[in-house]
């Protein structure tokens, strides 16, 4: 029932959402065709961009003029930092929400448990995310018709929708946990876009030299990195623990603060009207 | 049977007070009043019985269940209406009140009509356009609509008018007759006074007494103000005074004798203007527990 409710809930920005990123990845992948004719200038272009610049975006280990090169920079970075902003947005509201309105006090009298609550939440949250990503996944399909010939290694395009779906619920799950802490949405939602930004940084950073390196971990951004699923054609074992390690520590942490706190807040002030 | 039953329950706060050792029990088919000024416990008192919060020590029956234990149980036979009323802004009254229902397994379209045109109330418009009265009837709707066993409400008559609160009155006494308990958290004695059968009366975290509405109202204490050219003449005495104050050309008095012998005596004397009105609950209190 809260699944649905949530699900209903949810509908209009999930929408918008999904036609925005849609747009974004036909249309970048339709002008893809004049971008690989024009290839040979883009490479001078490129050539002359600092290094710096082109570790940041993983450009000096991807081919830009392959559809799977392209795709990897231009559309995997929509995809990626789009889609989590969407997921953080979306989970870091959805506990806390009942607490910034008030609604849990009716919530709470319904003979419902409190695990129950969460878990339905949660459930709406993936089921969300999921439908987002098959959005995008049917979008790229679409596009990739635009180009007559350049082919996409099916893997390849498999493992980086898989990366983008892990990416997303590493985010949410992260968000999530943040929802069942703390009181106010809007605290809730400035935490979890600071990650996202933080994570963000700390990827393009990671990129730049060997002393940096070790950033890596610390961004789940680096951890679906393309120019490395791309070149390697597998996604890294080390990244796939470390981000069932986040998403299971989250919810677990998720579903012990939520049966424990006080809910409300504010009753144990004794505030009143 | 005890439908609801509580022993030495008490809940503390680290900074508030809570509430301290509350014992009383409330039989099947009673109005039972719970009363108190604002702040003394009433709410904790609810919200632990729902188990929203867990009490401190003591233990506490609904249905004969554990208020902990078996809280998803008993809140499946139990109505709520709590005293401040947030709803999701983004639904119709209809769809909350489905909502609603549904989580007790119990929806009736029909009742809800009925329920609702009894109060007067639009279950097509949306809730974010509600005045404070009209989301209160939602959150009456809401309470009795999946026909609990037991009704809890708090505070349940601020912001309704008069013509509604009689509705509701109403309609709590067909609830009761088909066999509802009623828990009735109120800081206005006559509503009470009103509607139940017997009060708790709460004060600062503790149970002061359990009595029923007639002893409390054997003790009719009424407050009155008389104004007069010269009060401070008044010779002023009778049975049943508990105090008098001279302000000005008021005097006021608190005074619980018999109403009879006090309008003979106002006969008498020369006052421009009279007022009879409800004691505040403070006054009522500092006067039944001298």
């Amino acid at each position: 029932m809260i699944f649905m409710r949530e699900l209903k809930r949810s509908r209009k920005s999930l929408i918008i959402w999904s036609l925005v990123l849609a747009g974004l990845i036909i249309w970048l992948l339709s002008i893809f065709p004049q971008f690989a004719e024009g290839q040979k200038s883009m490479n001078d272009l490129f050539e002359a961009y600092p290094e710096s610049m082109k570790q940041m975006f993983g450009m000096d280990r991807i081919n830009l003029g392959t559809l799977i090169g392209f795709y990897g920079i231009e559309i995997y970075m929509m995809t990626t930092l789009l889609g989590t902003i969407y997921s953080a947005l979306l989970a870091s509201n959805i506990l806390a929400k009942e607490e910034n309105e008030k609604t849990i006090e009716f919530l709470l009298s319904k003979p419902v448990s409190r695990g129950r609550i969460v878990l339905e939440k949660l459930l709406a949250v993936v089921v969300n995310i999921v439908i987002l990503n098959i959005v995008s996944t049917i979008s790229s399909l679409i596009g990739f018709q635009f180009t007559k010939d350049a082919d996409v290694p099916g893997k390849t395009f498999a493992l980086l929708i898989i990366a983008t779906l892990l990416l997303h619920l590493t985010f949410a799950a992260i968000s999530f946990m943040l929802s069942s802490l703390m009181r106010k949405t809007r605290n809730t939602l400035s935490a979890s876009l600071a990650i996202v930004i933080v994570t963000y940084f700390l990827n393009v950073m990671s990129g730049l030299s060997e002393d940096l390196d070790v950033l890596k971990y610390f961004s789940p951004f680096k951890y679906v990195d393309a120019a490395n699923i791309i070149n390697e054609n597998m996604l890294e074992p080390i990244f796939i623990v470390l981000m069932a390690a986040i998403i299971i520590f989250s919810i677990f942490t998720a579903f012990m603060v939520y049966r424990k706190k006080t809910l409300p807040f504010n009753w144990s002030c004794g505030a009143k009207q | 049977m005890a439908i609801v039953e509580l022993r030495n329950l008490t809940k503390s706060y680290r900074k508030n007070r809570g509430i301290i050792d509350v014992s009383f029990s409330i039989e099947e088919g009673e109005v039972f009043g719970f009363i108190g000024p604002n702040g003394a416990g009433k709410s904790t008192t609810i919200r632990t019985l729902l188990n929203f919060i867990y009490p401190t020590s003591g233990s506490a029956t609904i249905f004969g269940k554990n208020i902990i234990k078996h809280s998803q149980e008993i809140r499946q036979n139990i109505g709520y209406l709590p005293s401040e009323i947030h709803y999701y802004d983004d639904m119709k009254v209809v769809d909350l009140l489905k909502y609603s229902a549904r989580f007790h397994k119990k929806f009736s379209a029909e009742r809800m009509k009925e329920l609702a045109s009894r109060l007067d109330l639009d279950v097509n418009r949306k809730i974010e356009d509600l005045s404070f009265g009209n989301r209160k009837k939602v959150g009456i709707v809401q309470a009795l609509l999946h026909e609990p066993k037991l009704i809890i409400l708090d505070e349940p008559t601020s912001g309704l008018d008069p013509l509604i609160q009689n509705h509701f009155f109403d309609l709590l006494k067909e609830e009761r007759d088909n066999g509802a308990t009623i828990f009735f958290s109120s800081h206005i004695l006559s509503e009470v006074q009103k509607m139940c059968d017997r009060v708790a009366i709460i004060k600062d975290g503790k149970l002061v007494t359990v009595e029923t509405i007639e002893h409390l109202t054997k003790n009719k204490v009424k407050n009155i103000t008389l104004t007069l050219e010269h009060p401070e003449q008044l010779h002023f005495e009778l049975n049943g005074m508990i105090k008098k104050e001279v302000n000005g050309n008021a005097v006021t008095l608190l005074y619980s004798g018999d109403i009879k012998a006090l309008l003979k005596r106002l006969n008498d004397l020369p006052v421009q203007d009279v007022l009879i009105e409800e004691p505040t609950l403070e006054e009522v209190f500092m006067h039944y527990y001298e």
